[in-house]
């Protein structure tokens, strides 16, 4: 893979900053700057939607104001998602579209590939799940997102360390119905992550991704550049803190 | 304003609502977890199908052109599945 990539670690962040870092970040590497492969964890714990969502239909926004859980519709399509703050690991990669190709299918199988390495260095047999999911004994442990603007590509991604589906309904909208036992034990039929499928730790987690990232690479430790943190400042300001972005749809 | 959804085999979920009256839309707001390649096309196609008659297959041409003519990929559905979400929420 070309170019020297610039790896920023694990750090946290809420959830406009989040999103506004990953554009800022876009916006830099369209300018000539490196390649980047970033890790975050939401803090608060947050819900991102897709673009194309409703917040309204998707998201439970009482719930979320009484339990301190953030909320931010994504640049990238795709659906609702619960971030747990001590539950999750999120990276985004960002890198000139030729590095991966025209083929958003045939990209999201090559970037997911470096996850399934990841699950791998932790015991964890995983395969990619088109069209944009990683699953492990059929259940999902990764949910993944991908754009394209001007000639730049971000995917996002969860990697699931350990998922309470109760907290994870209480937030995401579902009717009442829905969230009777039965349903939960279908989820958990559905969903599994890091901790139910192994021993490693959050850290270990953390190791194995950033080792598989880096994998073929030449890469280097780096940190935002003040003027990606003053845009990003911007963007959280001008985008996505505003309801004409969270509530368009 | 009727709506209705549709979750496309080995894809994605579509919403629709739509206000009809007539035999044409009158307004129409998509949402889903599909995904779709530059995502200001889904802007577009809810414009050109402000007014448009309600119609299966001239749906499905018209956002089918409108995809070619931005050179957008549609990814975990296709314009059938957007024309058959809408004429369902316009009953």
């Amino acid at each position: 893979m070309n170019g020297r990539w610039r790896i920023i670690p694990l750090e946290t962040c809420d959830a406009a900053t989040a999103m506004a870092l990953d554009e800022a970040c876009g916006e830099s590497v369209k300018a000539g700057g490196p390649p980047t492969i970033r890790f975050w964890r939401w803090k608060p714990s947050a819900v991102s939607i897709g673009c194309f969502q409703s917040l309204e239909d998707e998201v439970n926004l009482e719930t979320c104001k009484k339990l301190g859980v953030d909320f931010v519709r994504r640049r990238t399509g795709g659906g609702a998602v619960y971030h747990d703050c001590d539950g999750e690991i999120t990276y985004s990669i960002t890198a000139p579209e030729s590095f991966f190709g025209k083929d958003i299918t045939a990209s999201y199988k090559l970037i997911c590939g470096w996850l399934v390495d990841a699950f791998a260095r932790l015991g964890i047999d995983a395969e990619f799940k088109p069209i944009n999911d990683i699953t492990t004994g059929g259940k999902k442990i990764s949910g993944n997102a991908q754009t394209r603007r001007g000639g730049i590509l971000l995917q996002h991604g969860t990697i699931l360390y350990d998922v309470d589906v109760k907290r994870m309904f209480s937030v995401l909208r579902v009717s009442k119905e829905k969230i009777s036992d039965k349903m939960i034990a279908a989820v958990e039929d559905r969903v599994t992550s890091v901790k139910k499928s192994g021993n490693a730790t959050y850290a270990q987690t953390y190791e194995a991704l950033v080792s598989a990232f880096s994998e073929g690479k030449e890469t280097f430790s780096g940190s935002w550049t003040n003027s990606e943190l003053a845009r990003a400042k911007e963007l959280v300001e001008t985008k996505y803190k505003t309801k004409e972005w969270n509530f368009q749809r | 304003m009727g709506s209705a959804s549709l979750k496309v085999a080995g894809g994605k979920l579509l919403k629709a609502s739509v206000q009809a009256a007539g035999g044409r839309i009158s307004s129409l707001k998509i949402t889903g977890d599909f995904f779709l390649h530059p995502e200001e096309t889904l802007a577009e196609i809810e414009s050109a199908l402000a007014n448009h008659l309600l119609n299966e297959s001239a749906i499905t041409a018209t956002i089918s052109s409108l995809l070619q003519k931005n050179n957008a990929q549609l990814i975990g559905a296709a314009p059938q599945d957007f024309a058959k979400v809408i004429m369902e929420a316009s009953k």
